[in-house]
């Protein structure tokens, strides 16, 4: 009798929790859940509440790029929730390395910021749920570069001779070739021969002029402490920057730019598939959004969280960064590339650096 | 004897899964290509011909050369004059010093590196010079150690003895130190030139992201490109001249002993 009754308690005390969402919390106790997400992209307190109120263990590890992501994806299986990019995305769609979100657990994405709902690789959310976004631009010393003289020339500005050597350009060839066509007014996901030629001229042009440094994360320290006059930087480090130092501005080109999303998915091997879905709704949330967003300065997927920040009061208000732009008809998401130029950009792109 | 073999059976198996199975496989992947992650089991030299026949390649491989090069006879130049220094010091001393030495090598090299980043940061000098100091400063210890255990075991009754020959101080230096301490000369440049020609750390973070060397070289083409090919050929060349290289080294070697 007794300990019917103590069972009766416990199936009470856990009544509400499981009404929350299709799952019983209970049985997840004591598993260990394995994330593979960016490099200083996360709240660890937000990790760390995770782990208390499911009272489970979470395997945080880090990655530098999409394409060290695939090989590890492609020789190791242990990961349950990933975060990889817009055109990763695709890739892993194709290659059939993901499965489905489980909507009866992750049952908030209503909650997702209106830029990043209906994305051309996956637009109801099948597979992907949007973590942070952002935009490509220039950040730029006002003291140097007038807002009207940066305005102007947009991606211009990478071949003005007046800047030589006062400029760093982000190492990454895709990005590189984004800016060119851009100039040129192609499409970022070109494959015309042609174009791309034409944008790998403009590239050794760009080389020559303007004689940049080729960085990757190092832009962030050194744009904070105005080494130079202006860099190519995510929108997400250029909040950052921005709040460091204030003569520092942002510029999102009109000749269009590219939107990247970085988005959860869940590995076709994953081994703890509903555990993965209940962190991915965590993560979705108000409080953890505002949190990871608060700490890292990338837009939030989350709608509330993102008007928060930037509204009066927040963390981010009045900081022309930290909210991508959206609906602008020349910006565009990457697509995965044919495996052709996914070999071929980069090839070109190390040979502008060393010419 | 034969169980003491056997006791290196786990050191061999060692071997054979991290080294030697590594290496064939980077050997297998350069002399093939590889269409849509297919490998098609066809010998080929066309990587290497890619890497040899483009001006662009040869001016990196040339950057990494030049660079180890000069970081090298800079460590020679410094170290030699300490390492003689440190030698003819009374024997506690000079194991102070050497301990003095071996100090830094505790820390870990990117740290140092970000150290040297954030001091010359606040200098106006030339990036080229600022890739070498911090070339020359991580590497000089090994070079001033192995010149300095040659010097310290050269039997002194020989300087005693060429004095005693009537030779003055600079004579004995050039007849007898010096080409007693050529080994450890050598054994300085194994130890600095083979790590400084692959280095790509340290140009990369104090050089200011205006250099492409060869380890980047590789890191983009297996890493961002996807190329294994290409990428293997290009640490295939860079292994023959680290072997090459070291086969120079020890024929000078061999070739001062035989005098």
């Amino acid at each position: 009798m007794k300990r019917i009754l103590i069972c009766l308690v416990l199936c009470l005390c856990l009544l509400p929790l499981g009404a929350m969402a299709e799952f019983d919390a209970a049985s997840l106790a004591g598993q260990t859940l394995n994330v593979y997400n960016w490099g200083e992209y996360v709240d660890m307190d937000v990790i760390r509440a995770f782990e208390k109120e499911y009272n489970v263990r979470v395997n945080y590890k880090t990655f530098e790029s999409n394409e060290y992501l695939w090989l590890q994806l492609s020789s190791e299986d242990a990961w349950d929730v990933i975060v990889p990019s817009d055109y990763m995305i695709e890739r892993l769609i194709k290659a059939g390395k993901l499965q489905p979100i489980d909507k009866t657990i992750v049952d908030n994405l209503d909650q997702l910021a209106e830029g990043v709902q209906n994305l051309s690789f996956d637009p109801d959310n099948t597979y992907a749920v949007p973590y942070f976004w952002q935009t490509v631009g220039i950040v730029y010393d006002t003291t140097k570069i007038s807002e009207e003289e940066m305005e102007a020339q947009g991606w211009e500005a990478f071949r003005n001779p007046a800047y030589a050597g006062h400029a760093y350009m982000y190492d990454s060839s895709r990005d590189g070739f984004m800016i060119a066509e851009k100039a040129l007014g192609y499409s970022a996901n070109t494959t015309d021969e042609a174009e791309i030629m034409a944008a790998n001229e403009w590239l050794e042009d760009m080389h020559k002029t303007l004689k940049p440094s080729y960085v990757t994360d190092e832009v962030i320290d050194s744009m904070a402490e105005g080494l130079k006059w202006m860099a190519l930087v995510y929108s997400g480090d250029a909040a950052y920057i921005l709040s460091e130092n204030e003569d520092m501005a942002y510029c999102v080109p009109s000749q269009g730019t590219n939107v990247a999303i970085d988005a959860m998915v869940i590995p076709a091997n994953a081994k703890n598939p509903t555990l993965a879905n209940v962190f991915i709704r965590y993560m979705t949330g108000y409080e953890a959004s505002l949190a990871n967003s608060t700490e890292v300065g990338y837009a939030s997927a989350n709608a509330e969280a993102l008007a928060e920040l930037s509204g009066p009061g927040g963390e981010y208000e009045g900081n022309e960064a930290y909210i991508p732009r959206s609906g602008y008809e020349k910006d565009e998401i990457y697509v995965d590339l044919p495996s052709e130029w996914q070999a071929r950009q980069p090839d070109l792109w190390e040979k502008i650096k060393i010419q | 004897m034969k169980s003491f073999f056997r006791m290196s059976y786990p050191y061999i198996l060692w071997i054979g899964l991290f080294i030697i199975a590594p290496m064939v496989m980077i050997l297998l992947y350069a002399f093939t290509r590889s269409s849509d992650g297919a490998i098609t089991f066809k010998f080929t030299l066309e990587n290497f011909g890619r890497f040899l026949s483009d001006p662009t390649f040869l001016k990196v491989l040339w950057t990494s050369l030049r660079i180890a090069l000069i970081t090298t006879a800079v460590c020679i130049l410094i170290g030699y004059p300490a390492a003689l220094f440190i030698a003819n010091l009374p024997e506690k001393r000079q194991t102070f010093l050497i301990l003095l030495l071996t100090l830094p090598m505790w820390i870990n090299m990117l740290l140092k590196t970000y150290a040297w980043r954030g001091i010359l940061m606040n200098f106006e000098i030339e990036s080229e010079i600022k890739v070498f100091i911090g070339m020359v400063y991580d590497f000089l210890p090994y070079m001033i150690i192995q010149i300095h255990t040659a010097i310290a075991k050269l039997d002194r009754e020989l300087l005693t003895a060429a004095y005693d020959l009537g030779a003055n101080k600079w004579r004995a230096f050039l007849k007898v130190t010096l080409p007693l301490s050529v080994p450890g000369i050598i054994s300085g440049i194994t130890l600095v030139f083979l790590p400084a020609v692959s280095s790509f750390v340290i140009p990369k973070l104090l050089g200011g992201g205006n250099y492409v060397l060869i380890g980047n070289l590789i890191e983009t083409y297996f890493l961002v490109a996807g190329d294994w090919n290409f990428g293997s050929a290009i640490s295939l060349i860079m292994a023959l001249i680290i072997i090459a290289s070291m086969y120079l080294t020890r024929k000078l070697d061999t070739s001062g002993k035989e005098e």
